[in-house]
């Protein structure tokens, strides 16, 4: 991909209140994952490794990791001079400010920035998603479509097909239907959510959706059917690898579970697709003389002087001796002190469980026990 | 501490030279799975608020320079100071043992000269210790001494080690070598910009000699004090130093003087995912860096960056570098084992606790 040939619309701002007590204080796309990661790095790994050097990041909710994290970008290789990242919050302007409605929305308030970069193409992309995917074969695809719109799909199973926007196609890969959220799906092929636009069109139509009343200004809902409905070209790019919305908590720990065992469904050690992150530089783990740590995702700055098991250990989490984490994820800095025991939770950011805690339960029909961020869980409670 | 730039000095050649730093400098040498030498100086530094910092050059200066880049990772990626990799003479020290040799410093005068500072702290990358460098300015200008040296009482024989005679708190002489309860250079000093520009006047006829050698004459004349440093600091000048400073780090309280909060060393980031600790490996007392994969046994010892352990290999009491494969049914013990080594299925590497086995880099 040539400079500016692409440039990436990133959408961050969403709320992700289905993860309830991860999302208390952050960004859904800020939420760790996989022990040194944070959900928005997929995304912005995928761009770097797509060649796609220019990325507007559009933040709303509780921006403040967010921003930090992202920094300058340069822990993608996306902090240059003529491009790089750029972090979009709603601003104000004479006739006043407006918070993002919706995610059409989102990208008619950043028009400008748009237009300031005078791409080609404009590839739209949610901050919220694990997956590894390369950017630049989909606008190949787009390309060789003569398309206006390419949106990346991916087939599901039958029975979920109604939770997502479902796709009809034809045999050339155009898509003759789009419809959100069917209750009689007739495909069982999903929107990722991510779509390649041709800048005049995705300029020309969101212009046309603001200034419509009964839009909710969304993408799946308003922009696409009447883009459909207007006769374009709308092509799928199929993609079949690993991708999760991690959106209620039991996906989320579904997905951090996944990580585990001997094939695990995500390869997080790929050298030619790495998943960069802006991690902090912490010291080796350590495992104390009596430590046991057994199929478990072991973090920088960890330390383990109990037992370990099936688990997720984030960067500065701490097992202290005697204590047991059990098919749990332990976020950064989270510490289970002397004779806890953990099992199927989720232990959020530099939160304490304090000693002889017991958490959890094995039972798995049990919803998983979430502790928030900084919040300390003491006996009784 | 704006007044003050940093300048560290990685030419030191080793006057007993071993198979690890046949490959690469000293400052360069992997520490502690995840770190290089360097990073502890120059973290010090860093944190005490130097935001300039010199690093004078080896002539085999490759891996340094792979390392440190434009010392973004310790914010010295500045449009105003930042780093500045200066040359060092050809034959660098040539295993003279010198630490802060003269004429590295002098044909490095530009660095000191074009500077508004006040004062210059420099340091080798030979210790390793997590310091607030302010101390020792603070005591250096509360004392208005002439230089401050950084010093730890000897806890064993050290030949590597230089030493100070002492009248007090105030240095009267320099030696090689230490005893149990000298007074042991720490080779970190601080110094007014300013003397330092005159003694390279006073010292020209001799810039072959350090620093601290050329003074030989002057302890009467340049009040020169000692500053003790009561934490954990170990030399390493030797593969036996080596082996010794990496195992004192599975001392969980060593391991929290080293790393204490709030008060980071600081190495380049790497995108490397966490360690894996498959079903049925068995790890203790270790320490294990980012993007292991281990399926065996690993006791009382320092993992670097992708080590994969696999099923039935042992490690006890060793330290393994980057990238190294520990095959199937294979035994390393007591062993130092360098980048990017294969051990082949059921074979052997072994030393003994008083004589580590040595396996010089692998290819890459």
């Amino acid at each position: 991909m040539s400079k500016k040939e692409c440039i990436a619309m990133l959408l961050a701002g969403g709320q992700g209140s289905r993860l309830g007590a991860l999302t208390s204080n952050v960004a859904k796309p800020a939420v760790s994952f996989g022990g040194k990661f944070r959900i928005i790095d997929f995304a912005l790994s995928n761009c770097a490794n797509s060649g796609v050097s220019t990325v507007g990041v559009l933040t709303q909710y509780r921006p403040y990791l967010l921003h930090s994290y992202i920094g300058t970008g340069e822990a993608w290789n996306l902090d240059e001079r003529d491009g790089g990242v750029s972090i979009l919050p709603p601003y104000a302007t004479q006739t006043g400010g407006a918070w993002y409605e919706g995610t059409a929305d989102a990208v008619t308030q950043n028009l400008g920035y748009i237009d300031q970069n005078d791409p080609e193409y404009v590839l739209i992309l949610s901050g919220d998603q694990l997956y590894r995917m390369d950017y630049g074969k989909m606008l190949e695809n787009h390309k060789r479509h003569n398309a206006d719109l390419t949106i990346a799909v991916m087939p599901v199973p039958w029975e979920e097909a109604s939770r997502f926007g479902i796709i009809t196609q034809d045999e050339d890969e155009r898509i003759l239907k789009f419809t959100e959220k069917p209750k009689k799906p007739d495909s069982n092929l999903a929107s990722m959510g991510i779509y390649i636009f041709n800048a005049d069109l995705l300029e020309s139509s969101l212009k046309e959706d603001a200034i419509d009343q009964t839009s909710e200004h969304d993408f799946g809902k308003n922009i696409i059917p009447k883009l459909l409905a207007d006769g374009k070209r709308l092509y799928t790019y199929e993609f079949n690898g690993f991708w999760r919305d991690v959106g209620t908590i039991s996906s989320y720990h579904e997905t951090s579970m996944d990580l585990l065992g001997p094939n695990p469904a995500f390869d997080l050690y790929s050298e030619d697709f790495p998943i960069m992150s802006n991690a902090s530089t912490r010291p080796p783990a350590f495992v104390g003389r009596d430590g046991d740590v057994d199929d478990c995702l072991v973090a920088n700055g960890v330390q383990v002087y109990g037992k370990a098991k099936h688990s997720i250990l984030s960067v500065d989490a701490y097992v202290g001796e005697h204590a047991t984490v059990v098919d749990s994820v332990l976020l950064p800095g989270a510490v289970v002190k002397n004779g806890a025991h953990v099992v199927r939770a989720i232990l959020g950011e530099n939160s304490v469980v304090e000693e002889n805690v017991n958490l959890g339960s094995v039972d798995s029909t049990k919803d998983t026990a979430v502790i928030g961020n900084d919040v300390v869980v003491g006996k009784g409670e | 501490m704006e007044k003050v730039i940093g300048l560290i000095t990685c030419n030191y050649s080793a006057k007993s030279p071993s198979a690890l730093v046949e490959s690469r400098p000293v400052a360069s040498m992997p520490f502690l799975g995840r770190y290089r030498l360097v990073d502890f100086p120059l973290s010090n530094m860093v944190n005490a608020g130097l935001r300039t910092v010199g690093m004078v050059m080896p002539y085999n200066y490759r891996s340094i320079i792979d390392h440190v880049g434009s010392g973004k990772d310790w914010n010295l990626d500045r449009k105003n100071g930042g780093l500045f990799v200066l040359p060092g003479s050809a034959f660098g020290t040539s295993r003279t043992g010198a630490r802060f040799l003269l004429r590295d410093l002098v044909h490095n005068k530009v660095f000191f000269t074009r500077s508004k500072s006040d004062y210059v702290i420099f340091s080798t990358a030979n210790f390793v210790y997590n310091m607030d460098l302010n101390d020792l300015y603070n005591a250096h200008v509360a004392s208005g001494a002439d230089v401050t040296v950084l010093t730890k009482q000897a806890s064993g024989n050290d030949a590597d080690v230089t030493g100070f005679e002492m009248d007090g708190s105030r240095v009267t002489g320099v030696k090689h070598g230490v005893s149990f309860g000298d007074t042991a250079f720490l080779d970190c000093f601080v110094i007014s910009r300013q003397l330092l520009l005159d003694m390279f006047d006073w010292y020209a006829a001799t810039d072959y000699l350090d620093l601290f050698e050329a003074m030989g004459n002057d302890y009467g004349r340049v009040n020169v004090q000692a500053y003790n440093f009561d934490g954990y600091a170990a030399a390493v000048f030797n593969k036996k130093s080596y082996y010794r400073s990496n195992m004192d780090a599975l001392d969980p309280r060593i391991n929290a003087e080293l790393f204490p909060e709030g008060r980071f060393i600081k190495t380049k980031a790497h995108d490397t995912s966490p360690a894996k600790f498959e079903v049925g490996s068995h790890v203790t007392n270790s320490l294990v860096s980012a993007g292991c994969r281990i399926f065996g046994n690993v006791g009382d010892s320092v993992l670097g960056r992708n080590v994969i352990v696999e099923s039935g290999a042992t490690i006890r009491g060793s330290v393994v570098m980057q990238d190294c494969v520990i095959k199937s049914g294979a035994r390393v013990e007591n062993a130092i084992v360098d980048r990017n080594n294969v051990v082949p299925a059921g074979t052997e590497l072994r030393g003994t606790p008083e004589d580590v086995l040595i396996k010089e880099k692998g290819r890459e």
